[in-house]
């Protein structure tokens, strides 16, 4: 049977490849389908009913809510003009030198991405920070990938990631931020080696170009044009987007009130008393828009987690994957390492998708630790988080900057590649 | 790169003596990022203290490779100056459609045959100056934008979009165009994006 149920991932995989069915939908189909051929009854315990749809869809609630936090809390940033001030202020004080200016987008990318992820993290550091890199001379697929690299730079500091491993993985959260600390070096490296050596092999790039890249007045729509009357953001502000980050980090505050603090903080620093009530209304129910994705995704995880726990599943694919998972560390790390291309276009090591499930059979069977698939799986999403054609944050960023998302793969792979191979040697030294 | 979001009405092109030249400056600035919101008056004086700085340079040998290419229609482009290695594409089908506008639309006597591409040159080679020599901190100085001072100093801050006005300006003076190559490129991005133009 577990055969069956690999080859029923494999179909799932494929139809999320050819985009025949939206990932969501193809993870809460393929839990009901495992679900079934794991000889689940359809109520009671263990159940499909109950334990995989009931149990599951909101098993992820707590991630949910930081989702929906760090979204309102993006919003914040781009209608009070936080996020383009910081993009503004680094291109007027470093812009005749286009290394220095994508460092400090590339910066600004990073505080944003300890916020909020996805597409939403790359236009609040990109609707300005890409054309500005190119206006200074950033060849494009360097400014698209500067902005990704530095998102991922904050990947491990992004509170609602540490939510839903935690979650997802049944890890404690200091477990989770204790691993994120230490692959956070790797990834800032990555991002600064990206940007130093692009910029100097790629030099500058100056066009006689008809077309705009598209302005902010014509992307952003309402918040830009609000913006834009009310002018730059004050200086005290923009520590905003530091506020959740110094809170969990320094102060080992739980989640959602660092969050809370940071949406708090942006408010009172941008906003007059009389008009706080409406912005902050305003500005949730954008991010409810912004996050609505992610949430459909997460609801669908949660069922696929529920599912591949199941008593019968873990029973057939114990002795499938146990006898493919390598436990000798160097073995490990090779193996998983070769495996990284397996992430992109919605792999199956896909953390956001199949790859969720296979670290809930690796945990739920016993084969790692649950700390080493938080290492693999964490290692992995740096690769995801940048170079996946398909993934929303890298699409957006390509298209944004004039060129196509498999331009960007290729040129960022290496990086986090190098990142993903780094987070896998801490993962076996420490945890095999 | 221009990030030229020069909004144009069709009675401009027409009658381009309604926008002049410092205008369309100044609405390329305004549609650089980092300018949204920017007073439009500061714009101007940036715009005109750019184009006069491009009109002063004196004459700029270019060194670069001179690469003809085939697709800028389709990427809009007239021209790029990459610096690894010092290299100028010129978008050979772009400029041919260029020349036929200013025909089309009388406009022959502001930009000779032959002067769009030697507009194109001359605008690539200032960026490859101001890439490579002391000519930028020059152009900074010209601009006269302070972003920061602490008693008696004061440091100067980098203007999106300015190199892109005075590269402009340059090409108009060194070519001999009786208008900025801004106005073409408004003409032309008109043209290009005009409803019902098959791609």
């Amino acid at each position: 049977m577990g055969v069956v149920i690999l080859l029923v991932m494999a179909a799932g995989v494929a139809l999320m490849l050819t985009r025949k069915l939206p990932t969501a939908f193809a993870l809460a189909l393929l839990a009901v389908a495992i679900a079934f051929l794991a000889g689940a009854p359809f109520t009671g315990k263990n159940s499909v009913l109950d334990t995989v749809l009931q149990e599951g869809a909101p098993a992820l609630a707590a991630t949910m809510i930081a989702i929906i936090l760090g979204s309102w809390l993006g919003k914040l940033l781009d209608e009070t003009g936080i996020a383009g001030t910081l993009v503004r202020k680094i291109v007027e004080f470093g812009g005749d030198r286009p290394t220095v200016v994508a460092l400090g987008v590339l910066a600004v990318s990073a505080l944003v991405g300890t916020v909020t992820g996805s597409a939403p993290a790359a236009m609040l550091a990109g609707i300005i920070g890409i054309p500005a890199m190119i206006a200074v001379g950033v060849p494009k697929v360097t400014a698209a990938g500067t902005v990704l690299m530095g998102i991922a730079v904050g990947i491990p500091f992004e509170l609602p990631l540490w939510q839903f491993f935690s979650t997802a993985l049944e890890l404690p959260i200091p477990t989770v931020r204790g691993f994120m600390v230490k692959l956070f070096p790797f990834a800032l490296a990555a991002a600064l080696a990206f940007v130093v050596v692009e910029t100097r092999r790629r030099g500058t790039e100056h066009a006689w170009s008809l077309k705009a890249v598209d302005s902010p007045g014509s992307s952003g729509a309402k918040p830009r044009s609000r913006r834009a009357e009310l002018g730059d953001a004050p200086w005290y502000a923009l520590l905003a987007p530091a506020v959740p980050l110094v809170l969990a980090l320094g102060f080992e505050l739980a989640i959602i009130p660092s969050l809370l603090a940071g949406v708090l903080y942006a408010l009172v620093t941008t906003t007059r008393p009389g008009g706080m009530n409406k912005r902050l209304l305003r500005t949730l129910y954008g991010g409810f828009e912004v996050a609505a994705p992610p949430l459909v995704l997460f609801i669908s995880i949660g069922i696929l987690l529920a599912a591949v726990k199941l008593p019968g599943a873990v029973d057939a694919l114990e002795p499938l994957v146990k006898a493919v998972s390598p436990h000798n560390p160097v073995v490990f790390v090779l193996v998983f390492t070769l495996l990284v291309p397996l992430c992109l276009y919605r792999g199956p090591l896909n953390v956001f998708g199949l790859g969720a499930g296979i670290a809930g059979v690796l945990i739920a069977t016993g084969i790692y630790p649950a700390v080493a698939v938080l290492g693999m799986a964490t290692s992995y999403n740096q690769v995801f988080g940048v170079a996946d054609p398909t993934s929303t944050q890298t699409v957006w960023s390509a298209q944004y900057a004039g060129v196509s998302p498999q331009q960007v793969m290729v040129r960022t792979l290496p990086y986090v590649w190098a990142v993903a191979l780094g987070g896998l040697c801490v993962t076996a030294a420490t945890y095999l | 790169m221009t990030a030229v979001e020069l909004a144009s009405t069709d009675r401009e092109l027409m009658d381009p003596t309604s926008v002049d030249d410092i205008e369309w400056g100044v609405r390329l600035l305004a549609a650089t990022p980092t300018h949204e919101g920017r007073d439009r008056e500061l714009l101007r004086q940036w715009a005109l203290r750019a184009d006069e700085f491009g009109s002063r340079l004196a004459p700029v040998p270019s060194t670069a490779r001179v690469v003809e290419r085939d697709d800028g229609l389709e990427r809009m482009l007239l021209a790029r100056y990459t610096s690894r290695p010092p290299t100028v594409e010129l978008y050979t089908d772009m400029l041919a459609l260029a020349e036929k506008l200013v025909d089309a639309r009388g406009w022959r006597a502001w930009y000779p045959p032959g002067s769009v591409r030697a507009a194109a040159l001359a605008h690539e080679a200032v960026h490859a100056h101001l890439h490579h020599g002391p000519a930028k901190a020059a152009l900074k100085q010209a601009l006269d934008h302070t972003v920061l001072r602490l008693g008696r100093h004061r440091l100067a801050g980098h203007v999106a979009g300015a190199e892109e006005v005075a590269a402009h300006a340059y090409a108009r003076t060194v070519c001999g165009l009786g208008r900025s190559p801004l106005l073409l490129t408004a003409a032309l991005r008109a043209e290009l994006t005009r409803p019902g133009r098959e791609k």
